[in-house]
C-alpha cells in the first residue's frame, strides 16, 4: 500500500524553500501571535471590568511587560510590512520578478522602525 | 574524486511498515550528477532501489526528487552544486509514495487535466497556419517550457495541506494557453481557476519558482492569471 501523502508539520518546515518560505512561515506565526495578544487583552479587560479580578491585573502585567512588548512589536511590524509586500506583489505581478529584492527592501523598512520601537521601550525602561 | 555519503529514503510497501533511510558511501567526480550516483547504487550496491528516470537530460521531468531538502531534477543536479559531501535523496512531498522515490503522480495529473491544458479553437480552420507575432508568442514563452516534473506543485505548502488545490504546474499550463493569442478557451479556463481550489490558494510563497528546474517564473505566471480573473482582461 502506498504511503499516505500527508506532509507533517516538521517535514514541511524542513523543506529548504529559503528566505521567501521563511517570510511566509513568520507571517503565519506572527498572525497567530497577534490573535493571542489581542485575545489576552480582551480577556484581561473583561475580567477586570466584570469581576474586578486580580487575574485581570496579572494578565495586564504580562502583556505590558517590556519583554512581551519587544516581541509583540516585532511581530506586528513584520506582519504589517510583509503583508504589504505580498499585497503589492499580488496587485502588480510584473514586480514578482524582483521578489528577492523586495524581501531585502522589506527588512530595510522593518529595521529602522523596530530600532525606533526598541529605543522608546528601553528609554522608558530606564526612566530616561 | 570526492567521497560521498548518499542517504536514500527507502520504502517497500510489500515489506516495510515504515519508511527508513539507507546510507551508501561512494566515490564521485564533482561533475557527476545525483542521478549517476543513484544509478551506481542500483547497478552495483542494491538493485531493489527504485526511482523514475528516462531521458537523464532535464527534458522528460521523470526524476524530480527532494535532494538535500529541496525539489530538483536528479539528472540536472551536479555533486559540486550541492557544496557538501553528504547527499540526502527523498521522494517529492504531498503525493503518495509507491516505492522508494516513486510517487503516485495521478492526483497531480488529475489537477493538470482539470484546467484544459490543450489548444481550443472552434473557429473555421484557416487555409494556412494560424500566424502569431513574436510579441504574441513571447507572452506565454516562459510557461511553455514546463516539463510536468511536479517539482513546483510538490514544493507548495498550499498543495501539501490540500491536494484539491490545482497547484502551480496546472496554473502554469493553463497560463500557457490562456495567453496564447490563437486560443479561444481562456474564459473557460479562468472560470475553472476562479474557484476555492484555484489560483487563490496560492499564498505567494515562491517555493515553486525556486524549485522549477526550467527556471519558469511560476509565481509571476500565477499572479498574471489572478490579475486576468480580477480585471477580465488578458493585456
Amino acid at each position: 500500500m502506498a504511503l499516505n501523502r500527508k506532509v507533517g508539520f516538521l517535514t514541511g518546515l524542513g523543506y529548504k524553500g529559503g528566505g521567501p518560505m521563511w517570510a511566509w512561515v513568520l507571517h503565519r506565526a506572527s498572525g497567530l501571535a497577534m490573535v493571542l495578544f489581542v485575545g489576552l487583552h480582551i480577556f484581561a479587560g473583561f475580567l477586570s471590568q466584570q469581576f474586578g479580578s486580580d487575574l485581570g491585573i496579572t494578565i495586564n502585567q504580562i502583556y505590558t511587560n517590556w519583554i512581551f512588548q519587544i516581541v509583540v512589536f516585532f511581530l506586528v511590524i513584520f506582519h504589517a510590512v510583509n503583508g504589504l509586500r505580498v499585497v503589492i506583489l499580488d496587485l502588480i505581478p510584473a514586480l514578482l520578478e524582483y521578489q528577492r529584492e523586495m524581501i531585502w527592501l522589506e527588512w530595510l523598512i522593518i529595521a529602522p522602525l523596530y530600532t525606533l520601537v526598541l529605543f522608546v521601550i528601553i528609554k522608558n525602561l530606564l526612566g530616561l | 574524486m570526492k567521497k560521498i555519503t548518499l542517504k536514500l529514503f527507502r520504502y517497500n510497501p510489500e515489506m516495510d511498515k515504515k519508511p527508513y533511510y539507507d546510507t551508501f558511501k561512494l566515490e564521485a567526480e564533482p561533475t557527476d550528477r545525483v542521478l549517476d550516483l543513484m544509478e551506481k547504487v542500483k547497478g552495483y550496491e542494491d538493485g531493489t532501489l527504485s526511482f523514475r528516470r528516462s531521458c537523464a537530460h532535464g527534458v522528460c521531468g521523470s526524476c524530480a526528487m527532494r535532494i538535500n531538502g529541496q525539489n530538483m531534477l536528479a539528472c540536472k543536479t551536479l555533486v559540486q552544486d550541492l557544496k557538501t559531501n553528504k547527499i540526502t535523496v527523498e521522494p517529492i512531498l504531498g503525493l503518495p509514495v509507491l516505492k522508494d522515490m516513486i510517487v503516485d503522480m495521478e492526483p497531480f495529473f488529475i489537477n493538470y487535466k482539470s484546467v484544459m491544458p490543450y489548444f481550443v479553437n472552434n473557429s473555421p480552420e484557416p487555409s494556412q497556419e494560424r500566424l502569431q507575432s513574436i510579441e504574441e508568442q513571447e507572452r506565454f514563452d516562459d510557461t511553455a517550457k514546463c516539463i510536468l516534473c511536479g517539482a513546483c506543485t510538490t514544493s507548495c505548502p498550499s498543495f501539501w495541506s490540500n491536494d484539491e488545490y490545482v497547484g502551480p504546474a496546472a496554473i502554469v499550463n493553463a497560463h500557457r494557453f490562456i495567453f496564447d493569442s490563437r486560443d479561444e478557451g481562456a474564459a473557460e479556463r479562468l472560470q475553472i481557476l476562479n474557484d476555492q481550489f484555484g489560483v487563490y490558494r496560492c499564498r505567494t510563497i515562491f517555493n515553486c519558482t525556486v524549485a522549477c528546474p526550467r527556471e519558469i517564473e511560476i509565481t509571476k505566471a500565477i499572479g498574471e492569471v489572478k490579475k486576468a480573473i480580477v480585471t477580465g482582461s488578458l493585456d
